[in-house]
């Protein structure tokens, strides 16, 4: 379990976070959501490690502030929002730099092959001897999802669950490939191990999250499963937009939700 | 179906009828790296026996197998003394600084996350030749009690001193938040070097005729007057730097992706900068203090390595200490036989090939980034 009690982050003299507390479960999938401006990666980046923060953030119990980088590497990976090379990697190069820290959790034959396994799993497979530099934004924002992947391929490690922290994992995908990260990050959830995931978009929030934490202006304005923290009055106070919770367009108007590729 | 959207693609065992996965060099930069490593022995043994002395390979080899002191009707006393006391040490120092100019080349770009960071361009070799000059020219006045402490080391560990400053200075001008600016970098180097050399010509114009004979030597870079006494000083620096180098690959490549993600893959990023700083601050030190301004040796060799071998730095590294070391070897035959009986500095000779590559390396790379 990730836990936060009271955590307030500071950038320059501007408090962006304020008071945050919300416990993150192993075996379920937290999405962040909230407009721009609210928090949410400054509070992502403070949960990585890269921000100091006050407060009280643990791990498993472990307190963030006393856990070495490679012991923090062992229990969880993070997905940046992007990445930019300036060498010539391949994207197999890439992913396998999620193997750095050598606490993939993969048994010693399997970990060869685990780079071209994860590219497979981003729907990249045959990817690896391209060059990252090529790749289209999307794509590389998907081989980037199959290095953090290779980190914590186990998603329970000698007992303990581990974690995936992924910001805005979907924002430069097309919506096949939206559905397969997060499914991909359900499936990390359902064998054991915690999914933080900022996402935009709220119908893909309500079809894969079990909790939602709102951010509204640095502090946590709730949280609950999507039905409790989805509604009308908080979408308006929230987002500042007068949307309806289930109402559909007039029925000449086409639109496509996410939920109809279940039914 | 809905199913096949949501139903994760299946693994597609691209690796059943190939031996080795698709974008992994790894194989191919070990054998690249064995292939240096002969190249280099090679270089070696041609070095010594090029010059303006002639002697052949077979005379050279007896010579070495059976020791200095034998007498021996192969070779002659005077061979014996060119090779033992002139060409061995020359061929030695010369090895360790192509390998240390090459590696600190390659440590600093992976350091900057940038291509074209040099010691030699940004400034830092500079910093270094101030450092150097500085107890040339000073050791006598201001600077004795240096002198006195470090004795024969005071050469290197002033321009080790140098080295370090600048690339602190460096790195704290052009890097903000884990992101370095190219441009930001390449120009802080020009005015790094522009300081170093102002404070050079002022030292230069302060110097007595024994010191300034020293300097212009020094200046124009070169690996004449290399002897042991001169490979027992740089030389620990250089074997600590090249020794270290190898344990930074795994920290370079993760740094690739920038602070933050080293960081979250485990490295202790902040601790390993410093360890990378000190090493490319010892390499280029100790080789400056050595052998002046050779230039652009740490920018062409992991270059053309990168284009062979890939940019991962646990290959590189290695590969281009030994490409580094076989180039300059090269560079040295060059500059001894080119207008023999007398000699070209060698920085002469690696500038006049280095700085038209480096030109070549922003044609290629215009289009790609935003300098």
């Amino acid at each position: 379990m990730i836990s936060l009690s009271d955590v307030n982050v500071m950038l320059g003299r501007k408090a962006i976070v304020k008071d945050a507390s919300f416990d993150a479960q192993a075996g379920e999938l937290t999405v962040i959501v909230g407009p721009n401006g609210s928090g949410k990666t400054t509070l992502m980046r403070a949960l990585s490690g890269d921000l100091p923060f006050t407060g009280r953030i643990t791990i498993n119990g472990h307190s963030l502030g006393h856990l070495k980088p490679w012991q923090m590497a062992a229990m969880r990976a993070i997905l940046p929002q992007s990445t930019s090379l300036s060498f010539p990697f391949t994207v197999r190069e890439i992913v396998r730099l999620g193997l750095t820290s050598g606490r993939s959790g993969a048994t010693h034959d399997v970990v060869e092959n685990l780079p071209d396994e994860a590219l497979a799993l981003v729907d990249l497979a045959g990817f690896g001897g391209r060059f990252y530099q090529e790749l289209s934004g999307g794509e590389q924002q998907r081989v980037q999802l199959a290095r953090v992947l290779c980190q914590v391929w186990q998603p329970v490690l000698d007992g303990q669950p581990r974690f995936l922290f992924l910001d805005e994992p979907v924002s430069s995908l097309d919506i096949k490939h939206q559905l397969i990260i997060m499914q991909i990050a359900r499936a990390f959830a359902t064998r054991g191990g915690g999914v933080i995931a900022i996402l935009h978009d709220l119908n893909l929030t309500s079809m894969y999250a079990d909790r939602v934490v709102v951010m509204h202006g640095g502090t946590i304005d709730s949280v609950g499963t999507p039905a409790e923290v989805l509604t009308d009055d908080r979408i308006l106070r929230v987002y500042e937009c007068a949307l309806k919770v289930g109402a559909l367009p007039d029925k000449h108007v086409p639109f496509v939700l996410p939920q109809s590729a279940a039914m | 179906m809905s199913e096949s959207v949501l139903v994760r693609p299946v693994a597609l065992r691209s690796g059943q009828g190939k031996t080795r996965a698709d974008g992994d060099r790894s194989f191919l930069a070990k054998g690249v790296i064995v292939v240096l490593g002969f190249a280099l022995l090679a270089t070696m043994l041609f070095s010594l026996t090029a010059g303006a002395s002639d002697a052949s390979v077979i005379s050279v080899v007896h010579a070495l197998i059976r020791g200095a002191s034998s007498d021996d009707s192969v070779l002659s006393l005077r061979d014996s003394i060119i090779i033992w006391d002139i060409r061995l040490p020359r061929i030695i120092l010369g090895a360790m600084i192509g390998a240390s100019l090459a590696v600190s080349g390659a440590v600093m770009q992976g350091l900057f996350r940038n291509p074209l960071a040099d010691p030699g361009i940004v400034g830092v070799s500079a910093g270094a030749g101030l450092g150097a000059v500085s107890v040339i020219v000073l050791g006598t006045t201001v600077l004795t009690p240096f002198i006195s402490t470090f004795g024969i080391f005071a050469l290197p560990i002033a321009a080790f001193i140098g080295a370090l400053v600048f690339t602190l200075i460096l790195y704290g001008v052009a890097t903000r938040r884990g992101q370095t600016s190219i441009a930001t970098m390449l120009l802080a180097g020009i005015a790094l070097g522009a300081m170093a050399m102002a404070y050079i010509g002022l030292l230069t114009f302060l110097a007595d005729d024994r010191q300034l004979r020293d300097l212009t030597f020094w200046t124009l870079g070169s690996l004449a007057g290399s002897n042991w006494t001169k490979m027992s000083t740089a030389g620990p620096f250089i074997v600590l730097a090249l020794l270290v180098s190898p344990f930074l690959g795994r920290g370079l490549n993760a740094l690739a992706l920038g602070e933050a993600s080293a960081s979250h893959l485990g490295i202790p990023v902040q601790r390993f900068k410093r360890v990378a700083i000190i090493v490319v601050a010892a390499a280029t030190g100790a080789s400056v203090a050595v052998s002046g301004g050779i230039g652009f040796v740490g920018v062409v060799v992991p270059h053309l390595l990168r284009l062979v071998i890939g940019p991962d730095h646990r290959y590189l590294l290695p590969a281009s200490a030994l490409l580094g070391a076989s180039l300059l070897l090269l560079a040295d035959a060059v500059s001894r036989t080119i207008v023999a009986p007398s000699e070209l500095p060698i920085g002469i000779v690696t500038a006049a090939v280095g700085a038209p590559f480096f030109l070549w390396i922003l044609l290629r790379r215009r289009g790609i980034v935003d300098l």
